[in-house]
C-alpha cells in the first residue's frame, strides 16, 4: 500500500466535515436562495439523501474490495481498460474540482479583503501550505483536522449566537408558498456538495475500523446537514428576500453583528473559519488526487508527485473560470449535473458491476469447487 | 553525503532569508496612518446630472499633551474634517474625492449616511446599491434624510459628542424615531410593496448665535417613500404611531387626561410589543394590530389615588385609547394621504395568504389605501412609582 498511516473513524469524519462545509458556508445560501426563495432552509434537508447514499455506496464498495481505493478497484470491477478509463475520469474530475476549490478560495479572499494581491499569489500560498500537509501523509492530516475542525465549528456557532438578537422569525413564512418544487430545485446544488462524500471511499481503506468508519461517515453527513440548515436559516432570518442578491451572505451576516457597541467588525472570524476550513478541504482533495494518481500509474510512492500536482492545481485554479460570476454560474447550473454524475452515478455503476462480477465468480467457483476468485 | 546535506542546508537558509523580502509587505498592506477613516458620508444633489459626496474624516489625535492643548485652545480645535467632491454617481464622486485626500479613503467605520431632500425625492435606489455593493462598507450603517444640505449637516461641531456621526448614531439608538440600517432599507426596497421610510433630521437651532456651528442635527420625524422616491414627511409624534405599527417602539411617555378630574397622568412605556394580524373577510382586507405593553406611572397631577387598584385598572382603557389615537393619526397620514405601505402590511398578507397575494399583488396599490385597521390593545400599568 502506498499510504502506511492509519486514521481513526473520528478523524475521518473530522476530515470529511470541512471537506464539504468549507465552501458551502459562503456560496450555497445565495445559490439555493435563487431557486428556493423562502424555502432555502428546506433544500439541504431534501438533498441530504444523496450524502447518505454516497456514504453507503463507498462502504459497500469497501466491503467488496477491502484495503483498496476506488482507483484500484475500478480495474477489478470493470476490467483493465475500462477500469483505467474510469480511474482517469475520477482523477481528472478531482483535478478539476480542486482547481475550482482553490479558485473559490482565491475569489473570496481577493474579493473581500486583498483587492490588489494577484490571484496567483493568494492561490499559490494556499496550495503550498496544503502540499506540506499532503506530504506529511494521512495521519498528519487527520491530526491537524482534530485540532482545527472543532475550533471552526465552535466559532461558527458563536457567530450564530451573536446574531440571535437581529434574527426575525417572521421571515420564515410562508413555508412552501409555491409548493415543494422550488425547494427541490434548490436542493440540486447542495446535492452536488453532499456527493463529495464519495471521498470516504478513498479514506476508508486507511481507517482502523471500517464498520465504525461507516457509522462516523453517516454522523458526518448529519453534522454537515445541521450546519447547512443552520447557515441557510441564519441567512434567511437575517436577510429575508435579500439573501439571493448577496454574494456572501455569511460574511455580511458576521459584519452585521453589533453587540453593545464594541463587539463589532467580526468578519475576520468568518475569514478565519473559511481559511482553516478550506485548508482541510483542499488538503483532502489534493491528497486524494496525489494518492489516486500514484495508484493509477502504479508508482511505489505518491510523495514525489505531490509538488508537481500542486503546480498543476495552481494553474487549474487560475484557468477554472474567468471571474466569480462564471464560477458560481457554473456551480449553480451545469456543474451540479457534472459533479453528481461522476460522484454518484459512476460509483453506483461500479458497485453494480462489482456485485454482478462477484456473484458470477462465486457461481463459477461453486461449480468447479474452487476457492472464490481472488481479485 | 555530508557535502550534500551542507548544500541542502545552505539552500534552505538562503530561501528562508529571501522570503523575508516578500514577507515584509504585500499588495494590500494598509497602515493606519495612511488611511482616512470616514465616520459619516453625505450625498447631495447638485444638479440633475451631478451629485456631491461629502465625507466626515476622523482626525486621530496624539496622546495627552495634545489633548491639553486642545482644551486650552478654547475648545474650538476640531477633530474632524469635511471634504467633498462632485460626480455622476457616488463611486465617481469618491474617485474625485480621493484626489483631494492625501490618505486612502477607508469606509470600514462609516456608520452614518445622510441624503439630502432633493436627492431623496429623485430616488435613492441607485445610491443604496453603492452602499450594499462596496466590499468594505458595513450593512449596519444608518441612513437619514436631511432637510438641509448634507454637507452643511456634516460640518456641524457637536458640543457633547466626538462628531456628528456619533450624535446621530446615539440618537437613533433611543428609538424615538425610526432606526433604519442599510440592510433594513435594502430589504424594504425589494419587499412586497417596495415602499420605505427613513428618519428625517433637521439642524437644531444653536444656543449661542455667535457659534452657529456648535449644534447638532436631530431626528424630527420620518421621510416617507413611495418605492424609492420621497413623497412626504410626518412629524415626530406621528412617527410614534408608525413605530407601534412596525413593532419598533422602545420607550416613550404617554400622557392621559382622566375624565372628571383636573390634571394629567403620565406613564412611561417600558415594554411594548406589537404584531400585525391580517385577515381577508368577504373580499375585505383587514389588519388587526395586536399590542401588549407594560408601563409605569411617572407623574400624577390629578387628585386620583393611583395606589388603588380599581383606579389603576380604570386608567388602562384610557391609555389604550391614547395609544390607538396615535396609531390612527399615523395611519391616516401615511396610509390614506400618502398611500405608502411602510408598515409591512403587504408582507403580512403575503405570509398569511400566499395564494390570494400572488393573484392580487399587482393590484396592491389599489387595495392598500382601503385596508381596514383594527386594534387589540392590551395595556398594563405595573407600578405607580415611588410615591403614592
Amino acid at each position: 500500500m502506498l499510504e502506511q498511516g492509519k486514521i481513526s473513524p473520528v478523524q475521518m469524519a473530522l476530515l470529511m466535515i470541512p471537506a464539504i462545509i468549507a465552501t458551502v458556508l459562503l456560496l450555497v445560501p445565495s445559490i439555493t436562495a435563487k431557486h428556493a426563495h423562502h424555502d432555502l432552509w428546506l433544500s439541504p434537508i431534501w438533498a441530504c439523501g444523496t450524502g447518505f447514499f454516497v456514504v453507503f455506496l463507498s462502504y459497500k464498495l469497501n466491503k467488496l474490495f477491502p484495503e483498496k481505493t476506488i482507483i484500484e478497484y475500478s480495474e477489478h470491477a470493470l476490467g483493465k481498460i475500462l477500469g483505467k478509463l474510469v480511474g482517469g475520469i475520477f482523477l481528472f474530475f478531482y483535478f478539476h474540482a480542486t482547481g475550482i476549490m482553490v479558485r473559490e478560495y482565491g475569489e473570496f479572499v481577493s474579493g473581500a479583503a486583498l483587492f490588489h494581491t494577484p490571484m496567483a499569489v493568494i492561490i499559490g500560498t494556499m496550495v503550498l501550505v496544503c502540499s506540506f500537509a499532503v506530504l506529511g501523509g494521512l495521519e498528519v492530516m487527520g491530526r491537524a483536522s482534530e485540532i482545527i475542525v472543532p475550533v471552526v465549528i465552535l466559532l461558527y456557532i458563536l457567530l450564530f449566537i451573536l446574531l440571535i438578537k437581529d434574527l426575525e422569525v417572521k421571515n420564515l413564512f410562508p413555508i412552501m408558498e409555491k409548493g415543494i418544487r422550488p425547494s427541490l430545485m434548490g436542493s440540486i446544488v447542495p446535492q452536488s456538495w453532499y456527493s463529495e462524500f464519495i471521498l470516504v471511499s478513498f479514506l476508508l481503506p486507511y481507517v482502523t475500523n471500517q464498520k465504525k468508519g461507516f457509522k462516523w461517515g453517516l454522523i458526518a453527513v448529519f453534522i454537515v446537514l445541521f450546519l447547512m440548515v443552520l447557515t441557510n436559516i441564519m441567512a434567511l432570518l437575517l436577510f429575508g428576500n435579500l439573501t439571493s442578491s448577496l454574494t456572501y451572505p455569511v460574511m455580511v451576516a458576521a459584519r452585521y453583528i453589533s453587540i453593545a457597541d464594541f463587539l463589532e467588525h467580526l468578519e475576520s472570524i468568518v475569514m478565519a473559519i473559511w481559511i482553516a476550513g478550506t485548508f482541510i478541504k483542499i488538503t483532502v482533495f489534493y491528497y486524494v488526487l496525489a494518492l489516486g494518481t500514484a495508484q493509477w500509474l502504479k508508482l511505489s510512492d505518491y510523495r514525489p508527485i505531490v509538488l508537481p500536482i500542486g503546480f498543476l492545481i495552481l494553474l487549474q485554479g487560475l484557468w477554472a473560470a474567468r471571474d466569480l460570476q462564471e464560477l458560481s454560474h457554473f456551480l449553480a447550473t451545469s456543474g451540479a449535473i457534472y459533479i453528481l454524475s461522476i460522484q454518484v452515478v459512476l460509483p453506483f455503476i461500479l458497485l453494480l458491476c462489482a456485485s454482478i462480477r462477484k456473484k458470477l465468480g462465486q457461481r463459477k467457483g461453486n461449480k468447479q469447487n474452487e476457492t472464490p476468485v481472488n481479485h | 553525503m555530508k557535502l550534500r546535506s551542507i548544500i541542502e542546508n545552505g539552500l534552505l537558509r538562503f530561501f528562508l532569508i529571501c522570503s523575508v523580502i516578500s514577507l515584509s509587505g504585500c499588495w494590500d498592506r494598509n497602515e493606519v496612518n495612511d488611511l482616512a477613516l470616514i465616520t459619516a458620508a453625505g450625498f447631495d444633489m447638485v444638479s440633475d446630472e451631478k451629485i456631491e459626496l461629502s465625507v466626515l474624516v476622523f482626525i486621530p489625535k496624539g496622546g495627552g499633551s495634545s489633548d491639553q492643548a486642545m482644551e486650552s485652545g478654547n475648545g474650538g480645535a476640531s477633530q474632524t474634517l469635511v471634504r467633498s467632491a462632485e460626480g455622476k454617481t457616488v463611486a465617481d464622486a469618491m474617485a474625485k474625492l480621493q484626489e483631494k485626500l492625501p490618505r486612502k479613503i477607508f469606509w470600514g467605520h462609516t456608520d452614518v449616511f445622510i441624503l439630502d431632500e432633493e436627492l431623496a425625492k429623485k430616488g435613492i435606489a441607485g445610491h443604496v446599491d453603492f452602499i450594499m455593493r462596496h466590499p468594505t462598507l458595513r450593512e449596519r450603517g444608518q441612513i437619514f434624510v436631511s432637510s438641509q444640505k448634507a454637507k452643511k449637516v456634516l460640518k456641524l461641531m457637536p458640543p457633547l459628542e466626538r462628531d456628528l456621526s456619533e450624535v446621530l448614531k446615539e440618537l437613533s439608538q433611543h428609538k424615538l424615531g425610526l432606526n433604519i440600517t442599510t440592510k433594513k432599507l435594502a430589504q424594504m426596497l425589494i419587499g412586497d410593496s417596495g415602499d420605505c421610510a427613513l428618519p428625517w433630521i433637521t439642524i437644531l437651532p444653536p444656543e449661542n448665535k455667535e457659534k452657529p456651528k456648535q449644534t447638532i442635527a436631530y431626528i424630527t420625524g420620518t421621510a416617507i417613500f413611495k418605492k424609492d422616491k420621497m413623497i412626504g414627511i410626518i412629524d415626530d409624534s406621528v412617527t410614534r404611531g408608525v413605530l407601534w405599527l412596525r413593532n419598533e417602539i422602545l420607550l416613550g411617555v404617554i400622557t392621559i387626561k382622566p375624565p372628571k378630574t383636573d390634571g394629567y397622568i403620565s406613564v412611561n412605556v417600558l415594554q411594548a410589543q406589537s404584531k400585525l394580524v391580517p385577515k381577508i373577510q368577504n373580499g375585505k382586507w383587514i389588519i388587526t394590530l395586536k399590542s401588549v405593553s407594560a408601563s409605569d406611572i411617572v407623574q400624577n397631577t390629578t387628585k386620583l389615588d393611583v395606589s388603588n387598584p380599581v383606579v389603576l385598572k380604570s386608567l388602562e382603557p384610557l391609555l389604550a385609547k391614547e395609544i390607538e389615537k396615535r396609531i390612527k393619526k399615523a395611519r391616516n397620514q401615511v396610509q390614506e394621504e400618502m398611500k405608502a405601505d411602510i408598515f409591512g402590511f403587504a408582507e403580512a398578507f403575503h405570509r398569511k395568504y400566499p395564494d390570494v397575494w400572488n393573484k392580487k399583488k399587482n393590484r396592491w396599490n389599489e387595495i392598500y389605501p382601503n385596508v381596514e385597521l383594527k386594534f387589540d390593545t392590551k395595556c398594563h400599568i405595573r407600578r405607580q412609582g415611588l410615591t403614592s
